[in-house]
């Protein structure tokens, strides 16, 4: 089959838009229109667009010979979902719901879907590794201890980068912090 | 707040609308806002009626027991006649989501409009605090204030790994989100606008219109908020914050700089009709109101207007949009009418300075 996007080159992946667990339109696209496609869709800045609006989107960027019509063909066609990982216990939440919601049920998601989360949020969040750096609550004595040892990393880090940039006024600053959060910790330890 | 005591609140306006605070050329306001939900409940989403009013409970009596010191309004939405929830919308309060949502629901704010937290949005609580200016520090200080009394009275959903949980996997970690709201009618005017936020894009940081997700920028308001809360502390969100606002505002004095010393009669040319059509229409969309408007703002700024206070065009703003006009007549109005009353108002504010 062609990709119903370019009309040129073999359809290797397919879209899938589901509604309440169930697909409702899938399009076959080729790997080069699906790069494009990916921008528009996964891009948390721009509005969510239905998949018909994101394949025009693509096509207006292609040559007008080889825009194919789009027309799924499986409309109406129900297949179900099969999930790789069962269902939140909790709140009921499904990782092909969560996908299509782009929303958690309930703190118990985090655990559940683990495994499907440091990616999508690295890719929010253009960050590496997918922790958190914050403050936490100060109640939990032993958060508190973890928020400081990330602080300590992240200080680190900077103080680092300002180094390379030769921004010696940040770096002194930066020093002198990290050095104040390690006295903390060791009469905390 | 009783329904009598809302009576008066469509004319009393927040204190982040007097136009002062650092920068307050451009800056109209700076916003922090934290996400928050409540450990051993479901998100909004995914809670039944008895969780969410459960949800609504604790929280009101946790905003109780923290002492705000500021007197404060707590206001049960699914209560509430959709047009007074949207004026709440206007002023920035509330969000469109939650205002449109299902449930119990509520809001909690201080008098002078500054905090306001609202209660089973997207997340359990979303507390933001609102400053004139851009004034991020502050902002986000006085926040914090009021998270750490409640995070001692409400046991919040936290994980080592990703920090706060959150409904939405764009705001976990920090959950926080700042929000400048900036005019910036100069870049709008010579196309600059795109290049700006594109920038501001590749620095992860998002450009909104006036209202939000999604709503245009209507008179030059755009709002700028950092997109990543995860991965950098509070403080460091803070400091990219800091670094990318001023370089926009920097761009859009030059520009206006520009302007004035290139071509001032057209500048002038423009503020003037502004002004001129504002204290004399009879009937103004609010679109048309609010594009005048910025044009005034302009004007006042570059001194071009002395005798219209910023404080009044920061009102006309608020005070023109449709569900106040209709709450401060107290009935629905059509589009019409709407149109001719919202004339009536600017005239009436442009009279009282028009010496």
């Amino acid at each position: 089959m062609d990709c119903q996007c370019c009309n040129k080159k073999p359809a290797r992946i397919r879209i899938c838009d589901v509604d309440e667990n169930a697909i409702q339109e899938q399009y076959n696209v080729c790997p080069d229109c699906f790069a494009l496609v990916k921008r528009y869709m996964f891009d948390m800045a721009r509005p969510l667009m239905a998949t018909d609006d994101v394949i025009r989107e693509v096509q207006s960027l292609l040559g007008p010979a080889d825009k194919a019509l789009v027309l799924p063909e499986t409309a109406g066609a129900i297949t179900p979902l099969v999930d790789s990982v069962p269902a939140c216990p909790e709140c009921g939440m499904t990782l092909s719901e969560f996908k299509a919601r782009g929303r958690f049920g309930c703190p118990r998601d985090y655990e559940v879907f683990a495994e499907h989360l440091d990616p999508l949020f690295e890719r929010i969040h253009d960050t590496q590794p997918a922790r958190h750096q914050g403050r936490l609550p100060a109640r939990e004595g032993e958060s508190e201890l973890v928020t400081r040892r990330r602080k300590s990393a992240e200080l680190k880090a900077r103080l680092d980068a300002a180094v390379a940039e030769e921004n010696y006024e940040l770096a002194a600053r930066l020093r002198d912090e990290i050095n104040q959060q390690e006295g903390t910790t060791q009469e905390q330890a | 707040m009783s329904e009598s005591a809302f009576e008066n609140f469509p004319h009393l306006l927040g204190e982040w609308l007097k136009g002062g605070g650092p920068d307050s050329d451009i800056v109209v306001s700076t916003r922090v806002r934290f996400a928050r939900n409540i450990k051993g409940y479901p998100f909004t989403l995914k809670a039944t009626e008895q969780q969410r009013a459960e949800v609504l409970a604790l929280c009101e009596e946790a905003i109780q027991k923290i002492h705000l010191q500021r007197s404060v309004v707590t206001l049960e939405l699914d209560k509430m006649a959709e047009v007074k929830r949207d004026v709440l919308v206007e002023r920035h309060l509330i969000s469109r989501e939650l205002a449109g949502g299902e449930g119990p629901r509520g809001v909690t704010f201080g008098r002078g409009e500054m905090l306001s937290i609202m209660i089973n949005e997207e997340d359990h609580l979303r507390l933001q605090w609102i400053k004139s200016g851009f004034d991020a520090d502050r902002a986000y200080q006085a926040l914090c204030k009021v998270d750490r009394a409640l995070e001692k009275v409400v046991p919040y959903a936290v994980s080592d790994n990703y920090g706060y949980l959150t409904a939405c996997p764009t705001n976990v970690g920090t959950g926080m989100r700042i929000s400048v709201m900036v005019h910036l009618p100069a870049l709008t005017m010579k196309d600059h606008v795109d290049k700006v936020f594109k920038a501001a894009k590749r620095m992860n940081h998002a450009v909104r219109g006036l209202y939000g997700e999604g709503t245009r920028a209507f008179g030059d308001m755009y709002q700028i908020s950092n997109q990543a809360t995860l991965g950098r502390s509070e403080e460091s969100i803070l400091e990219s914050v800091k670094a990318i606002v001023p370089r926009i505002l920097e761009t859009e004095r030059q520009m206006r700089g520009q302007l004035y010393a290139e071509d001032r009669s057209f500048l002038e040319d423009r503020v003037l009709r502004s002004l001129a059509l504002l204290r004399n229409a009879r009937r103004l969309n609010v679109q048309e109101m609010m594009s005048h408007l910025s044009m005034l703002r302009l004007g006042v700024d570059l001194g071009l207007i002395t005798d219209v206070p910023m404080q009044t065009v920061n009102e006309m703003f608020i005070l023109g949009q449709p569900s106040h006009l209709q709450e401060r007549e107290g009935r629905l109005m059509n589009a019409t009418e709407r149109d001719t009353t919202r004339a009536d108002l600017v005239r009436s504010k442009l009279a009282a300075h028009s010496n």
